[in-house]
């Protein structure tokens, strides 16, 4: 068991505490922290619209995707989940780049600006709306029958099944499909700059337009960091809101 | 006692299928207390039937009563509560621990914590999984025949005077299948549900009914005690399904007391052991069982125990195992006679006092009728 858990431990850290360290080093060889630290107000800045950026679409995705996956399963409504995820799965299928190219080119037929953090969002969200959709409908479509047709035969209410059943039997899976869109979004997110969205893509895309590794590693390393920050902090958040009984036994 | 459930004239036909009827004018009365074994082929309709009480599935006409109540007259999700629900997968939530599955219809009915508490640990003893070792764990860590007593605990949560089971047992290896049976009984016993048990075997049926429904094809065939549904099957159809040994499932069905002889050859330990000897030869008797002052088994005479030195009974005496208490079944009785060779089982009461003897020729005469 006690060897079993460091086993695990290294198999899970050492990896990810050498590709920092690689990291951290190339950051300093190109000058990409004194870069930094002469503008750090800027930093700050991006950091921070980064961020919005990530959060605000993340959270929409989250809303929405859980939303629709939901009404998927919902009787009566099974006619409408083939057009549910036919429109997600076109948005996600076409590149990041496309993504935001077509917000930019799409949003002011309807009459809206393309350019600026709006459509940046719009743009995140769509391209990652879908796994979540898709895991909310899998998740909770895997519910055993049996465990919801005893919860009928004992009287709760359909609002009952939902919110203290099927929900959280299905976390696991929702968990998954919030995981993969925080990669897209986090991924995806400095592409934002090319629509006037903001965020750290602007010191990648300066970087690569002047040919200067350090301010390309300014703009590119807070980004994976920020990137590896939000996938440890869902899966402690797993931990929280999936329930012991249903929990996969890790290092067992 | 009266009537507490009450099927009337209850008939379902599934749309899309309107020249079948699933369940066609099924009646039949329930007393209080008392287990309904909804039994037949499959297809026969049992579970739809079952599944009318709680309108899991909704009757096409007819009516349903309990407690003298139209179940139409109620609200859906009023009438389920009130009803307790077990099924053969038993549909533990797995996000739940057992203390929270066992919980979940007494915190929806808004009973306050302590009473749910004490509920809960009233009832994990009820079926024998104590609390403080049970209560926090989750189903996954149970066994399969310990899911299924959480199964029924939670669906005794608040106490209902009705319970629909499902096959309850029917998911479970046969051995500890038969053990949970008898718990059953022995619960049931004590709290006088009245209970429609679907299942599809027969040998169930008989053992945990006390009326048998037997359908086919949607229309009640046979409804009736097991003892006359094996004793009198209302048709050859009846006939074939509880089988060709119906006869000896009866064994199942009565107890020792109803084959008990009185008056059995008994001498008190204490007397002199030649007694013993001139009593023998009085009766005719081979065997004469040893009794003390309380008139409890110690044990038996024969005509080689005679030949032992000894000044009273008790000196001589042989030890025995060949009796057991009224209330088990004849098979068992049946059983030990046979196992053991014996000419006659002792039969005692709850605290081993003599009360008779078990002779084959008695117990063939029972079945004989």
């Amino acid at each position: 068991m006690t060897s079993n858990f460091f086993t695990a431990l290294l198999r899970k850290f050492v990896p990810a505490i050498v590709a920092i360290v690689v990291v951290l080093w190339l950051y300093k060889y190109y000058g990409a922290m004194e870069y930094t630290l002469k503008n750090l107000a800027e930093f700050f800045r991006l950091i921070y619209e980064h961020l919005i950026l990530v959060i605000i679409s993340m959270a929409a995705a989250i809303t929405v995707g859980v939303t629709l996956g939901v009404i998927m399963t919902r009787k009566g409504l099974e006619g409408i989940s083939p057009v549910i995820m036919a429109v997600v799965n076109v948005w996600q299928s076409v590149p990041s780049l496309g993504v935001i190219a077509l917000a930019y080119g799409i949003l002011p037929l309807l009459g809206l600006s393309g350019i600026g953090i709006v459509p940046a969002l719009i743009a995140l969200f769509l391209h990652a709306v879908a796994p979540i959709v898709r895991n909310t409908f899998a998740g909770i479509e895997s519910v055993s029958s049996d465990v919801i047709e005893s919860a009928t035969g004992m009287g709760m209410t359909k609002k009952q099944i939902l919110f203290d059943i099927e929900i959280p039997n299905a976390m696991p899976v929702i968990m998954g499909g919030i995981r993969t869109s925080t990669a897209i979004i986090v991924g995806t997110a400095p592409l934002a700059f090319l629509i006037g969205g903001g965020g750290l893509g602007f010191w990648i895309f300066t970087g690569i337009a002047l040919v200067d590794m350090g301010i390309m590693f300014a703009g590119a390393v807070p980004v994976a960091l920020i990137a590896m920050l939000f996938d440890y902090f869902l899966a402690l958040l797993e931990k929280v809101v999936v329930s012991k009984g249903i929990q996969a036994d890790q290092y067992a | 006692m009266g009537t507490m459930l009450s099927f009337q004239e209850v008939t379902k036909i599934y749309p899309g299928a309107e020249h079948v009827k699933a369940i066609n004018e099924l009646s039949f009365d329930l007393e209080d207390g008392e287990i309904c074994t909804m039994v037949g082929p499959s297809g026969c309709g049992k579970s739809t039937a079952m599944k009318m009480t709680n309108r899991l599935i909704p009757m096409t006409s007819g009516k349903i009563l309990i407690d003298g109540q139209n179940i139409d007259r109620l609200n859906t999700i009023e009438l389920r509560r009130g009803i307790g629900y077990v099924i053969q997968n038993i549909g533990l939530f797995p996000n739940m621990t057992i203390g929270e599955n066992i919980a979940i219809i007494p915190k929806m009915k808004g009973w306050d914590e302590g009473r749910i508490k004490e509920r809960v640990d009233t009832l994990l003893d009820i079926v024998n999984l104590p609390p403080e070792e049970y209560i926090d764990r989750y189903p996954r860590e149970l066994s399969g025949g310990q899911q299924q007593r959480i199964g029924v605990a939670r669906g005794m949560a608040i106490d209902p005077p009705v319970m629909l089971m499902d096959e309850p047992f029917g998911a479970i290896d046969p051995i500890n299948r038969e053990h949970l049976q008898n718990e059953f009984l022995k619960i049931q016993s004590k709290l006088k549900k009245t209970i429609v048990f679907v299942t599809h075997d027969i040998d169930e049926a008989i053992k945990m009914g006390d009326k048998v429904c037997l359908l086919k094809e949607g229309k009640l065939v046979q409804f009736a005690s097991p003892e006359k549904m094996l004793t009198e099957p209302a048709n050859d159809f009846v006939r074939d399904f509880v089988g060709g040994d119906r006869t000896l499932k009866r064994l199942n069905l009565l107890t020792i007391r109803t084959a008990t002889r009185p008056d059995p050859p008994v001498v008190l330990e204490t007397e002199k052991s030649a007694i013993a000897g001139t009593i023998m030869t009085e009766t005719g008797e081979k065997h004469l069982i040893t009794v003390d002052s309380e008139g409890r088994l110690t044990g038996y005479i024969d005509h080689e125990a005679l030949k032992k030195d000894g000044e009273t009974i008790e000196q001589i005496k042989c030890e025995t195992e060949a009796f057991l208490p009224d209330t088990s079944s004849l098979k068992d009785g049946l059983s030990e006679i046979f196992t053991h060779d014996l000419e006659f089982l002792i039969v005692v009461d709850d605290s081993k006092r003599v009360i008779g003897t078990l002779h084959t020729d008695d117990i063939k005469k029972i079945l004989r009728g």
